[in-house]
């Protein structure tokens, strides 16, 4: 590689074209955002179209600003975020460890594979009331719902992440004498850090699925049960900015795990 | 007389799927010695890599016996390097899985390591490295361990030609300058003659020994082995061999 300063004319050029083209995808990008929330602003005062079913960008920020200054607002955001946050540590980190049995035990997981493709076909709502009369109405029964949608998927992302570990490589460290303990430590979990960014970024948008699908049926707070109660009583202005924040904080959580993939990349150099 | 690092005595070896069962192997007898390099060619099919395993204790016969003093290094097609090891880490491996990471042993493999050019690359991943370094630091890494016995599963085919006639110099000069034993599984018919000393050549299915040859060059580089008059009447003959 040249130094920058030997750079030829060429090079620079091409260098000042590509940067021309990122700034105009990041600013056509925030435009886009601009734009829609113009558009939608406008055409609510303009008459094209009824707040009262379409909420617009102001009323969400004057809802926002009412459930501040009751108290509630952090109050339904923290509840969510909890649940979702224990739900999706539950799911993955349960979810995880029978992977790394069923890998284990290759007879475990031959009799248990027709039981995890019946319960990843069967949607987890169909649990709700069983979830209910088990775990009550409170948060427990949103975690035990949210861990149900997530932990099916986090078991076969890995599991299959697990078996296609690289033949010769397993080979080579039984050849040095490895035992299985050893394969699993050295091989199989570092080769698999790949599937598991990948299964983390799936297991997060099953956890939201998870909390709100569970708030929707049982609970007294979160942002689910505002966006039921706002259905309810006709207050789409409380649907729409429930869904905006929670649209805010699924973003959140996915850069969460992308940054970590970051860290995580840098340090495999891989 | 030296002592015999390899033994196998009426080796039978039964593969068994499904659909049925496949007689890989029967009455396999031979040997290799201390500091031989031992070429075996067969014609393909004829389950190379199952007698590495055996070899390596990775298999047990189904009938006779595998003798074997000491330790088995393995050398594969691909270097099989973790690419998320540093090359440090990655020729430490057998050291650390065989819990022999001695302060001293670590010091050893650094020593080899730097006496095969690999001293630039030691904090680098493998990915930074070219095919043949790559292959390099796998032999160095298979070397570490100190094996008694090298076990090589066709280790330059992955390589472009250019690439492996050099990386197989390379890596015949380690191996005879470390006086290591050397048992190397090919079906290519000039790789065997100018590395061994020895060539088995193998029937087909079940495989038995059908040939063995000792290669007189007076010479162990494999590059002038392949200049030398004699390459090519031993090529011719065995050709015919792994043909009948």
């Amino acid at each position: 590689m040249k130094n920058p300063q030997n750079y030829s004319e060429e090079h620079l050029f091409w260098l000042k074209k590509r940067k021309k083209k990122l700034v105009l995808v990041q600013s056509l990008r925030v435009g886009l955002l601009l734009f829609f929330l113009l558009f939608w602003e406008l055409s609510t005062r303009l008459g094209w179209a009824d707040p009262f079913f379409v909420s617009s960008p102001s009323r969400i920020g004057a809802t926002i600003a009412s459930l501040y200054a009751e108290g509630t607002l952090f109050y339904h955001i923290g509840v969510t975020l909890l649940e979702t946050v224990v739900g999706f540590v539950a799911a993955v980190g349960i979810g995880y460890s029978v992977a790394l049995l069923l890998w284990w035990s290759d007879l475990l997981h031959r009799i248990l594979e027709p039981y995890i493709v019946v319960l990843n076909a069967l949607p987890k709502i169909a649990m709700g009331p069983l979830i209910i009369i088990w775990c009550g109405t409170g948060s427990k029964a949103i975690v035990v719902m949210t861990v149900l949608v997530g932990i099916i998927v986090v078991i076969m992302h890995m599991l299959s992440a697990f078996l296609e570990t690289d033949e010769n490589k397993l080979l080579l460290l039984r050849s040095m004498g490895a035992g299985k303990r050893q394969l699993l430590t050295k091989l199989v979990i570092p080769s698999s850090r790949a599937a598991f960014i990948s299964m983390l970024k799936v297991a997060v948008g099953m956890s939201w699925i998870g909390s709100i699908m569970g708030e929707y049926i049982v609970s007294r707070a979160g942002l689910g049960y505002l966006i039921v109660y706002g259905g309810q009583v006709f207050k789409l202005d409380l649907v729409m900015t429930a869904t905006v924040i929670l649209c805010a904080l699924a973003a959140a959580m996915y850069f969460l795990v992308v940054l970590l993939e970051k860290i995580l990349v840098k340090n495999a150099n891989h | 007389m030296k002592e015999k690092i390899l033994t196998f005595e009426n080796v039978k070896l039964i593969y068994h799927t499904v659909r049925g069962e496949t007689v890989a192997t029967e009455n396999l007898s031979f040997d290799v010695e201390e500091g031989e390099f031992v070429a075996m060619i067969g014609p393909s099919g004829c389950g190379k890599s199952t007698l590495l395993s055996l070899a390596a204790g990775l298999l047990e016969p189904s009938d006779g016996k595998v003798d074997r003093r000491g330790s088995v290094g393995y050398m594969l097609q691909r270097d099989e390097l973790f690419p998320w090891r540093t090359i440090e880490k990655n020729i430490l491996l057998p050291l650390e899985i065989r819990k022999k990471l001695t302060p001293e042993a670590r010091e050893a493999a650094k020593t080899l390591a730097e006496k095969y050019g690999l001293k630039d690359f030691w904090r680098s991943y493998p990915s930074e490295l070219s095919g043949g370094m790559r292959q390099r630091a796998a032999l160095i890494r298979t070397l570490a361990a100190e094996p008694d016995i090298l076990l090589l599963d066709e280790p330059f085919s992955a390589l472009d030609y250019q690439t492996r006639l050099n990386v197989t110099r390379d890596v015949a000069g380690i191996i005879r300058r470390e006086h290591k034993t050397a048992l190397l599984i090919t079906h290519d018919i000039s790789e065997a003659i100018s590395l061994s000393d020895r060539v088995i050549v193998l029937t087909r299915r079940p495989a038995r020994v059908a040939h063995t040859h000792t290669l007189d060059f007076g010479e162990t580089d494999p590059l002038k082995r392949r200049e030398n008059r004699q390459f090519s009447v031993w090529f011719e003959l065995l050709w015919k061999e792994l043909n009948t």
